[in-house]
């Protein structure tokens, strides 16, 4: 027993050691913007930037636009497979991992030869162009998005459900956004923060549609300085963790009522 | 002209039919069980009514109205799920005005009518809990409760008691009966529990691979079963293999040892094979004397059910098994006894295939 409990605490204080050095080490890194002193300089560096702010604010724009559309798209797409087409669900998961095998340049070079030339000329303005970049962020959002709506579904009687709301006389409208959706609340907010998180940190389809988003100002800051990149890691960490905190919060108690009690 | 017609309904899927010829009429506030086994087509028969699949052929009419083609948002037909279905995200009290607020009834319309169906179920303290601060039964009752909400023209319960205790399945199937009969709603039950459907309804509806075996009253069904599916599947019987012997007189023999049935053999000539079956609770000891019917038997096994005592006695070389009352007072016979049991006509009935 006593051996037992040894090995369980060497392990999670190797798999700490593995995850929070590196963390460590980068949050001192980035207080030593001063010499021979430790201090929030490039903290303050960053927060006084006018194009931290700026761009941070376009990838959240950007990024809410793409969990919208998303969940719009996604969620609809998922229950239909479910409900009635249970057959093509390898096929949809297929479809939805090809994001993890075509890179993300394929993708955008792609994007900007049929886009950037009649009949689809996107690329001309920032709303068009904008356009294009949320539905590249879909797309690569979409195995992390279909995936936590799908675990949602298969966490609920999605045919009983919608059979006893049919028969209580609602429409598809209904059943999508009164009972589907408000029950997929915790899978669509988690697949939600995942999205945020790519978007946040994405930096080749913004980059090469030429848009000011967060990730190429990040690898900007990275080539021309020292600390504050490293800096800009540990509040993108803190951002991220605080965005699960916000989950967290929102969906307390939701998985007990999802499950079902006896 | 009936409340709701099922005209000769068919449903395959791809090349497997699972319901063929379905006929019935129910009438008015009665309460009709589908009962059979697995795949018999009872549940497919029932989604039929509630519009969630479409026969292949024939038709069904609600009220006179032709309902076979309206989706099922439009047919106002309630429906209970044996897995209760209820909307984890709403309270109780959401749950049963759902049907209502859909159909944009009045707020206030929706709130008494939330409570008096609440009251119905008496539930009315547990308005504002979800679904998964109830336990299974109070679960399964506020289903009813919705279903009931918006007045439907038929109740329709899929196996709405499969997932409960056996004590609450009791209790709630009494629950059941007694609001149907307190609304005179018209509902149709789908169970594979015979003595649910035999306790809960007006007419039972026994169905085999698709097709009906037998419509009759849970008495006719139990007493008088026509098909050997029927008997073999309601109640627990003896059919054994018999030979007709005399048509005219109505007599038939069990390894040459003579027996009296009050059921037809027109039709059958001496000599004809038949299958003959008796209940156990039918068959009794000889204890005055008897003219026909008496048949020398040796007692195989006794078996201690409770208020039954189950004897398997051995006539000829066919094995009964007779039911009596257990009585403590009584002394029963011992294995390998010699003695005569005896049955009336009535209670021998000869099957057709």
């Amino acid at each position: 027993m006593k051996r037992f409990r040894f090995w369980s605490w060497f392990w999670l204080a190797i798999g700490a050691i593995y995850f929070f050095l590196p963390l460590a080490a980068t949050a001192e890194f980035s207080m030593r913007a001063q010499k021979g002193a430790l201090s929030l300089l490039a903290y303050q560096r960053v927060l006084d930037d006018s194009q931290f702010v700026s761009s941070f604010l376009f990838s959240l724009r950007m990024a809410l636009l793409t969990i919208t559309f998303g969940i719009l798209l996604i969620v609809p797409t998922a229950y239909w497979v479910h409900l009635r087409l249970p057959r093509f669900r390898p096929l949809v998961e297929l479809i939805t991992l090809l994001p993890f095998v075509i890179p993300v340049i394929v993708l955008v070079f792609g994007m900007i030869r049929v886009y950037s030339s009649p009949p689809f000329l996107m690329t001309t303005t920032p709303a068009t162009t904008d356009i294009l970049l949320v539905a590249g962020y879909m797309v690569i959002s979409l195995p992390y998005l279909y995936r936590s709506v799908d675990v949602g579904l298969r966490a609920m009687d999605v045919r009983s459900l919608t059979e006893a709301a049919q028969s209580l006389g609602a429409g598809w409208g209904t059943i999508l956004f009164r009972i589907i959706l408000p029950n997929l609340r915790t899978a669509a907010l988690t697949g939600s923060l995942l999205t945020l998180a790519i978007v946040i940190g994405e930096l080749t389809l913004a980059q090469y549609l030429a848009r000011p988003a967060f990730g190429p100002y990040m690898a900007l800051l990275g080539q021309n300085r020292a600390y504050e990149p490293a800096a800009l890691a540990i509040m993108s960490f803190a951002l991220t963790w605080a965005a699960m905190g916000v989950v967290y919060w929102l969906t307390r108690g939701e998985q007990a009522q999802i499950g079902g009690g006896h | 002209m009936a409340y709701l017609e099922l005209h000769n309904i068919e449903k395959s899927f791809g090349n497997a039919v699972v319901v063929d010829n379905f006929e019935l009429l129910v009438e008015e506030g009665e309460f009709v069980s589908f009962l059979g086994p697995s795949g018999c087509g009872k549940t497919t028969t029932l989604r039929m009514i509630a519009g969630f699949e479409t026969p292949t052929s024939g038709t069904v009419h609600i009220e006179g109205q032709e309902v076979t083609g309206i989706p099922p948002n439009q047919r106002n037909v309630g429906m209970v799920f044996q897995s209760y279905a209820l909307f984890p995200n709403m309270t109780v009290g959401k749950n049963v005005g759902f049907g209502l607020k859909v159909r944009r009834h009045a707020r206030r319309e929706i709130d008494s009518r939330v409570k008096e169906m609440l009251e119905l179920i008496k539930m009315t303290d547990l308005e504002h809990r979800y679904p998964y601060q109830l336990s299974g039964g109070q679960q399964q009752r506020v289903a009813l409760a919705r279903a009931l909400a918006l007045r439907p023209k038929v109740l329709l319960l899929d196996e709405p008691l499969s997932a409960l205790d056996a004590k609450i399945r009791v209790s709630l199937r009494a629950e059941i009966r007694s609001i149907q009969q307190k609304l005179g709603i018209t509902a149709i039950y789908v169970t594979h529990d015979q003595e649910e459907a035999l306790s809960l309804s007006d007419r039972v509806v026994v169905m085999n691979a698709g097709r009906i075996e037998q419509v009759g009253t849970p008495f006719e069904i139990y007493n008088f079963p026509q098909t050997s599916f029927v008997a073999n599947f309601v109640g627990t019987l003896n059919a054994v293999k018999a030979e007709v012997i005399d048509p005219d007189k109505k007599l038939i023999g069990i390894d040459g040892i003579q027996l009296e049935t009050a059921d037809s053999l027109d039709g059958r000539v001496k000599g004809d094979k038949i299958i003959i079956a008796i209940r156990p609770e039918r068959l009794n000891f000889v204890s005055v004397e008897r003219k026909a019917n008496v048949l020398d038997c040796t007692i195989e096994n006794i078996t201690f059910l409770g208020s039954v005592v189950r004897i398997q006695v051995k006539i000829g070389d066919a094995k009964f098994n007779m039911d009596t009352f257990n009585n403590p007072f009584l002394e029963l016979p011992k294995i390998g006894d010699k003695d005569q049991v005896t049955c009336s006509k009535e209670a021998v009935l000869v099957l057709r295939d």
